[in-house]
């Protein structure tokens, strides 16, 4: 929130309302919007009503505004955004894309949020660095077996199947079976990796490659290694 | 009296009137045509669920076959209305199965729908036809289960875009072997795999099915078999369009598709291997619709398959197309009426692909029956949309979303105002108009000027002040429908149209600047209007009545406030300026 009102309290800024990507998103009830709005609406609210001769303001300056409020926002964002953006409940908000815009449905939104990750080898498309892609999330649950409470993990922000691995053997504190290792390493650890996928199945992690297991898997299970 | 038709003729001249519009008229006419006319009313369109009370609309037409619903506002689709704002249509069916025993059909949009409300469907209606669920949610597949299994006569199950809750696949199981009625059905929502052998049985056993829109669950190397099953098949929605295909699976896939002579519409695609697109080459010249929206792959491969389409009308793709590929279309697809571009990436500020206003112009100027357009783009000048208007004044919907908000004139840097405006005075019919990148007050003056047919508009971050909605709702004579987002528009011109509200169906506005004390005004102004304060913070009582609400959504009604509302929905009413704060 204090980013956002630092932002606001430039008298001069006439761009209305506030740009993408530090607005609150009011879907999330659990979330109210505290003074944010309020404040940001009756300080520039006021002074736009006030004016007749706005147009000319707009044209010129609105642009070099938003290119400001564009950049304060990404700046806030990066150095954070990689860091802690899944251990622990919702994810902070500059780390979220904008749900409300661009007007774009949810059932497209959600399948080019998971294409756009998964083609991102395959696809010989103009690759962006990584801060700006991955604006979306794909949040699984992942159980440990005799742990009742579980996790939930964002595939998007890993890369390939070490990632998975590593990241929650140290969520877990156990050591996961690497599914490219060896299978006399078997043995040695506690743990293997398995999940549920579309069809309800429950397999085990590492067969496919990383963009089809992407598209497919549900929910994750730690299973004890002597249970394979 | 002696000049009057007996009422059977009447009956019989009114049973070819069927648009809503005429049917009003007619029963404008004198009390005993509205008698006549509500007696043989058959179907009833509700726009929306809140501006009429279902026993009113039973009480009038008693004899009613067909019912459709809308609840939410439209920009519930893009999650600016909050869970639980309503929508509820369980009062209605309720409502329904008891005063139409014969009720055939149901469509419903936005609208919240439970499995009791399905179950009573299913028991309710014995000559049960048509269930749509556009967009709706709140249902499992054991509501679905309860329909397959009932409803004997069932035609058209369509659950586009709708948000169900996976318990089974096995719902589909549920159509007796004896029900062979299936003319249409739309899984295509679905996210988890269906019983495919009860589907195959399913679909072997409906000799008139035409319509069939699969799921993303069911795999390539099946869909041959549906096929030889089905080639009756008008409209197809693939599942997943990628498989490891041997090659005699895919010469079969490309029998099969050969083999639906009748197939004019293809969808679904889902991560489709651009290698295996030529399987529906043969049937390219005969398609009128093909919706790619799912198919991530490249320029060349799209224009490969888009520029055999002779007959296209309709395209729904990503904007991978690029530039090039809506040059081929604008040059191969003379018949093209709609066309519509979503972004691959949208939420990167950069572009991806080489997609820009250049291509909207092409397919103006090549595509002469182009009507209808949804475009996401990247970069837009007022020049380009004065030519589009120009090429095109034959236009009737028309939506632009260029990705930044106040993107200016990429080449003069200044406002879109002109460009707009020309789209209204070339296209005389429009009737549909989403707006974007920089605007000021001025294309509001425009709109207001020109757009005399204009029923649906919709507005984000533009605008500088209160004359701009002024424009808009003093000068859109056909206007039913307004949604605004993040505009500085205030109470002034809210409280100057109160009137205007009563003409249309609803407006809609957030993040905009109407305050607390302008919607408690409106409310005890206008009775017959909901003026629904919908905020999250908390009670707007507990901030100062000059303070903008989070979100307005007004809509006519002639039945009052409704009292489903969660706890930040708030109605002002005829009191509530009378009420202390």
């Amino acid at each position: 929130m204090g980013r956002a009102s630092a932002k606001d309290s430039s008298p001069s800024s006439s761009s209305s309302s506030s740009s993408p990507s530090l607005v609150d998103n009011s879907k999330h009830k659990n979330h109210p919007r505290t003074s944010l709005s309020f404040a940001s609406s009756v300080c520039r609210y006021s002074s736009c009503n006030s004016g007749g001769s706005s147009s000319t303001r707009a044209g010129r300056t609105r642009r070099g505004d938003l290119n400001t409020d564009l950049r304060l926002g990404l700046s806030i964002v990066s150095p954070d955004a990689q860091k802690d953006n899944w251990i622990g409940p919702p994810v902070s908000k500059q780390r979220e894309q904008r749900q409300d815009w661009p007007p774009i449905k949810s059932l497209l939104r959600t399948t080019l949020a998971v294409a756009g990750k998964a083609d991102a080898n395959v696809h010989n498309v103009h690759n962006n660095d990584n801060s700006d892609r991955t604006r979306t999330s794909l949040f699984v649950k992942v159980y440990m077996e005799g742990v009742p409470i579980g996790r939930k993990l964002d595939l998007l922000t890993l890369h390939n199947y070490d990632d998975l691995i590593s990241t929650l053997a140290h969520m877990f504190t156990t050591s996961i079976t690497c599914p490219n290792g060896d299978r006399a390493d078997h043995a040695k650890s506690l743990h293997v990796l398995t999940y549920e996928d579309r069809e309800g199945d429950w397999m085990m992690v590492g067969d496919v490659p990383w963009e089809m297991f992407m598209t497919t898997v549900k929910r994750l299970k730690i299973t004890r290694a002597d249970r394979c | 009296m002696a000049y009057s038709f007996p009422e059977e003729v009447l009956e019989h001249v009114f049973s070819f009137i069927g648009s809503d519009r005429d049917r009003n008229a007619v029963s404008l006419v004198c009390k005993s045509w509205y008698e006549i006319e509500r007696w043989c009313r058959r179907r009833v369109f509700v726009g929306n669920c809140y501006a009429v009370s279902p026993a009113a609309v039973v009480r009038r037409f008693p004899e009613v076959r067909s019912v459709e619903l809308k609840g939410k506002p439209h920009f519930a689709d893009f999650n600016l209305v909050p869970e639980g704002w309503g929508g509820y249509v369980s009062p209605w069916i309720t409502t329904l199965a008891r005063a139409y025993p014969w009720l055939e059909e149901i469509r419903l949009k936005r609208m919240v729908v439970t499995d009791e409300s399905l179950e009573l469907i299913a028991r309710s209606f014995k000559n049960f036809k048509v269930l749509v669920l556009s967009s709706c949610e709140g249902f499992s597949t054991d509501g679905l289960a309860a329909v397959a299994a009932n409803c004997r006569n069932l035609r058209e199950l369509d659950l586009r875009e709708s948000e169900v809750e996976d318990m089974s696949g096995h719902w589909l199981s549920h159509f007796p072997d004896s029900y062979t009625s299936l003319v249409s059905l739309n899984i295509s929502c679905l996210g988890s795999e269906v019983s495919f052998s009860a589907l195959e049985r399913l679909v072997s056993r409906c000799p008139d099915l035409r319509s069939l829109r699969l799921n993303r669950t069911v795999p390539l190397d099946r869909l041959a078999n549906l096929l030889r099953r089905a080639p009756q098949l008008a409209e197809l929605g693939t599942g997943v369009y990628s498989a490891e295909l041997r090659s005699d699976d895919f010469s079969n896939l490309v029998g099969a598709l050969a083999g639906c002579r009748e197939l004019r519409s293809l969808s679904g695609f889902w991560d489709v291997v651009p290698a295996y697109l030529p399987a529906v080459y043969p049937l390219c010249s005969g398609l009128t619709s093909l919706n790619l929206s799912y198919a991530t792959i490249q320029s060349s491969e799209l224009t490969k398959l888009i520029s055999q389409c002779h007959s296209l009308q309709r395209l729904w793709v990503l904007d991978y197309i690029e530039d090039s590929g809506l040059e081929a279309l604008a040059a191969c697809c003379k018949d093209l009426r709609e066309l519509r571009v979503f972004p691959s990436e949208p939420f990167n500020r950069e572009g991806n692909v080489s997609l820009t206003e250049q291509g909207l112009v092409s397919v103006s100027e090549g595509c002469s029956k182009l009507q209808s357009v949804l475009y996401f783009c990247r970069q837009m000048s007022n020049a380009a949309l004065l030519t589009i208007a120009r090429n095109r004044p034959n236009m009737t919907r028309f939506r632009l979303c260029i990705i930044e908000p106040r993107c200016p004139d990429y080449i003069t840097h200044e406002p879109l105002d002109t460009g707009f405006g020309a789209i209204v005075q070339h296209c005389k019919d429009l009737q549909r108009l989403s707006l974007s990148g920089l605007l000021t007050d001025r294309v509001f003056e425009y709109i207001g000027t020109y757009a005399k047919k204009l029923e649906m508009l919709s507005v984000a971050f533009a605008g500088d002040s209160d004359l701009g909605l002024h424009h808009v709702l003093s000068g859109c004579d056909s206007l039913r429908k307004l949604e605004i987002r993040d505009c500085p528009f205030g109470d002034k011109a809210l409280l100057a149209n109160a009137a205007k509200l009563e003409t249309m169906r609803s407006l809609w506005m957030s993040s905009c600047s109407v305050s607390f004390g302008a919607c408690k005004l409106l409310g005890q102004k206008m009775p017959r209007l909901n003026v629904e304060v919908i905020d999250e913070r908390g009670h707007p009582d507990s901030r100062p009545e000059s303070c903008p609400v989070e979100k307005l959504y007004i809509y006519r009604t002639v039945a009052g406030p409704r009292f489903d509302m969660p706890d930040f929905v708030w109605t002002m009413d005829e009191d509530s300026a009378l009420r202390p704060s």
